[in-house]
């Protein structure tokens, strides 16, 4: 959470994550780079050039596809989500990984020409309407723009400042890019592989990608929205201290209910930082918990503690003929509520 | 493990004890995945073919006379043990650049560098200044004789010479085709590899139907595979194959 | 030359992308987030990113001086773009990878040349 800004917000978990993260990449180059050359199936030699655009490409690809098997993994098994909490250093890294590829590339193919090499990468294959032969090169190079626009703006100051909306739908743009390098791989490398292993890594890879995403979006249907002013949430007795329930307001906005001790109380489900789901957050030290980043607001007024700044909607709610109900005209971001307490014939 | 009983992870708190064991075979699975799926996709490279710089031969140094179209070929009548009187031999400069503008037609000069090889297909990349080319003008030309040897339909594929015959390796392929394409504009001839041989010979430097160099209608179709039709030429001791664009096929 | 061209397209970008920088880094992001107000090292990490979309943060910075920022917008997601979205990369992402298969040739060493005649 941000009090004033720094660089980098380190703790004790993305240390360990980074390390992780640093001892996965340096071992698959290191196998990559040092060990492969000297255990391949023919005597001839692979140019050390070559041999490195392939590492630090595929590299990047498998680095890619772990990055967005996660989010729909973590939704799947919620043990899954401390490998998305800091996920955007696992992106830079592989941003990093992908510029070295590129870097090779640039070195090799387009070095030693008359023509300079970014004008040769973009000159030297320009048939656009074949696709075998098409310019695979250009769906590597737009994957890595966005890559580098996710990874330059990956400061939670964009977030606040783009608002959560805006920054997700620019960082959404690592599907297509994705997609892009999938053909990138496809219609490049694959094409000069007499042996099927990395065509049966990519076809897998894409697989799996595809699959999560979509078994996460089937296994998460939301509730169809309520209509009507006051919105039934639950029965009044099914409430779990430290919990919430979600409601589906419709138009993408939803409220979490929690209850804490005797009261109950509701804020928006979406965290101020990058719209986490608060409701599946808990209650700890009093405030409500993101499960994403751990930002914490006080349920009462959607703030979060001083000296934090965030701020969420908040809803007010009442009791009628046993049922909790919400009204669903949120309050301003911030705004107190008055909780309702449960009935002492509620346990 | 149901919703009730995972344990929830706050970034800036110690991991739960319930989910550490879980994130530390979770972690260790991903080390383990990556350095196993290196292993396997870089010990399953294709091989990248029988061609290499031979700079153990040492530089040669060859006289002979020059033919300028469609590419540089130097028609040796002064050679070495490894390239003898009556071979001939193409040439590039260093990096992806040809000796056009280094060489006349008909001139009789000394080219001295390095070789390359890829079976019987050889290219000398000749050293920078007049260390690499030296005229002769004291030398007599020889008539270069040009022969042709028939319409030929083949299959294969068009490759930049320099990196086919190991200046890059592997040096023909999809994923090379942009470098094959800055190697041929840069004035490196191109060359054609027939799936099986014309007249014994598997390499012919490649021109378009007038003899002439290549341009992008036929550059749109570097490192695919596919059928084409064209005049077979034998020059001094290269074969030629000047290829007619409007037959070309590209293979299934 | 297409090629040269769009790398001076390039070129501009980056430089009107330095100089939005230079303005809002020391003088806008004051203005528009107080958690910026005498924080600086940060900044530095921000100039990619600006010289990357400065026309979104010209944009941003525009709604957020004449208070336009509807606070609402901050607290909707919208899931259903994702779901739209993921069945189109599951279906699309195999078919990519079997189509780039299904595009290999094969070497055609079963191609036997043909001599059709004589040179025209």
């Amino acid at each position: 959470m941000s009090v004033k800004y720094i660089p980098v917000q380190w703790n004790p978990n993305k240390w360990v994550y980074d390390a992780v993260l640093i001892v996965m990449m340096v071992i698959y180059l290191w196998v990559f780079l040092m060990l492969a050359p000297d255990r391949l199936d023919h005597e001839r030699v692979i140019n050390p050039q070559i041999n490195a655009m392939r590492a630090f490409g595929s590299c990047a690809f498998l680095m890619l596809t772990v990055i967005l098997c996660l989010g729909p993994l973590a939704r799947l098994d919620r043990r899954f989500l401390p490998l998305v909490y800091n996920r955007r250093h696992f992106g830079v890294l592989t941003l990093i990984v992908a510029l070295s590829h590129l870097a090779f590339v640039l070195d090799w193919y387009y070095a030693f020409s008359p023509t300079a090499p970014l004008e040769g990468l973009l000159s030297a294959n320009t048939s656009f309407t074949r696709t075998l032969g098409f310019p695979f090169e250009m769906l590597g190079l737009f994957a890595l723009v966005v890559l580098f626009v996710m990874a330059v703006t990956s400061h939670d100051f964009w977030l606040k400042f783009l608002t959560p909306r805006i920054w997700k739908r620019l960082h959404f743009l690592i599907y297509p890019a994705y997609a892009a390098v999938v053909g990138h791989v496809a219609l490049g490398a694959l094409q000069d592989q007499t042996n099927m292993v990395f065509a049966a890594v990519t076809l897998v890879s894409a697989c799996l990608v595809g699959g999560l995403h979509l078994a996460a979006v089937i296994l998460d249907k939301p509730a169809p929205a309520a209509s009507g002013d006051w919105v039934s949430v639950a029965a009044v007795e099914s409430f779990e201290d430290g919990r919430a329930k979600i409601v589906e307001l419709g138009d993408g906005e939803r409220a979490a209910v929690f209850r804490m001790g005797r009261d109950l109380a509701a804020i928006s489900n979406a965290c101020a930082h990058q719209n986490g789901p608060l409701g599946e957050g808990r209650i700890i030290d009093g405030c409500v918990t993101c499960p994403w980043h751990g930002f914490q607001y006080r349920l009462f007024d959607g703030r979060s503690p001083e000296p934090f700044t965030e701020k969420v909607p908040t809803y007010g709610l009442r009791m009628h003929n046993g049922m909790v109900e919400l009204n669903r005209v949120a309050n301003p971001p911030g705004t107190p509520t008055d909780p309702i307490s449960l009935p002492e014939d509620v346990a | 493990m149901s919703e009730k009983s995972t344990p929830f992870f706050i970034g800036f708190l110690p991991v739960p004890d319930g989910l550490r064991g879980f994130l530390m075979v979770a972690c260790a699975g991903l080390v383990i995945a990556f350095t196993a799926l290196a292993y396997m996709i870089g010990t399953t490279q294709a091989d990248p073919g029988p061609a290499q710089f031979r700079f153990d031969l040492g530089a040669q140094t060859l006289t002979g006379t020059m033919t300028a179209l469609p590419y540089p070929v130097l028609h040796v009548t002064n050679g070495t043990e490894t390239v003898a009187a009556g071979r001939s031999i193409l040439l590039s400069a260093n990096g992806k650049n040809g000796v056009q503008s280094r060489i006349e037609d008909g001139a009789v000069v000394t080219a001295s560098g390095p070789l390359l090889q890829r079976g019987t297909l050889d290219m000398m990349q000749v050293r920078g200044g007049r260390r690499g080319i030296k005229a002769e003008p004291d030398v007599t030309a020889i008539e270069v004789v040009s022969e042709s040897l028939g319409r030929w339909q083949m299959a294969g594929e068009i490759c930049d010479g320099k990196c086919l015959t190991g200046a890059m390796r592997p040096g023909r392929g999809i994923a090379h085709r942009a470098c094959a394409n800055l190697c041929i504009s840069g004035g490196v001839p191109p060359v054609f590899v027939s799936a099986q041989p014309v007249e014994g010979e598997e390499f012919f430097l490649v021109g378009d139907s007038d003899g002439n160099p290549i341009g992008p209608d036929l550059t749109e179709f570097t490192a695919l595979y596919i059928q084409v039709e064209g005049e077979v030429r034998k020059l001094g001791d290269m074969h030629m194959f000047l290829m007619d664009v409007d037959t070309i096929k590209v293979l299934p | 030359m297409t090629a040269s061209f769009v790398l001076t397209l390039g070129e501009y970008w980056l430089w009107i992308g330095a100089l939005v920088a230079v303005v809002f880094l020391t003088i806008g992001i004051d203005r528009i987030d107080e958690d910026a107000r005498g924080a600086y090292i940060f900044r530095v990490l921000l100039v990619p990113g600006v010289l990357a979309i400065w026309p979104l943060v010209l944009m941003r910075w525009f709604t957020l001086e004449t208070g336009r920022d509807a606070w609402r917008g901050r607290h909707t997601t919208e899931r259903h773009i994702h779901a739209g979205c993921w069945w189109v990369l599951a279906i699309a992402l195999p078919l990519i990878v079997l189509g780039g298969l299904a595009l290999k040739q094969n070497w055609p060493d079963d191609f036997t040349p043909v001599r059709i005649g004589d040179a025209q």
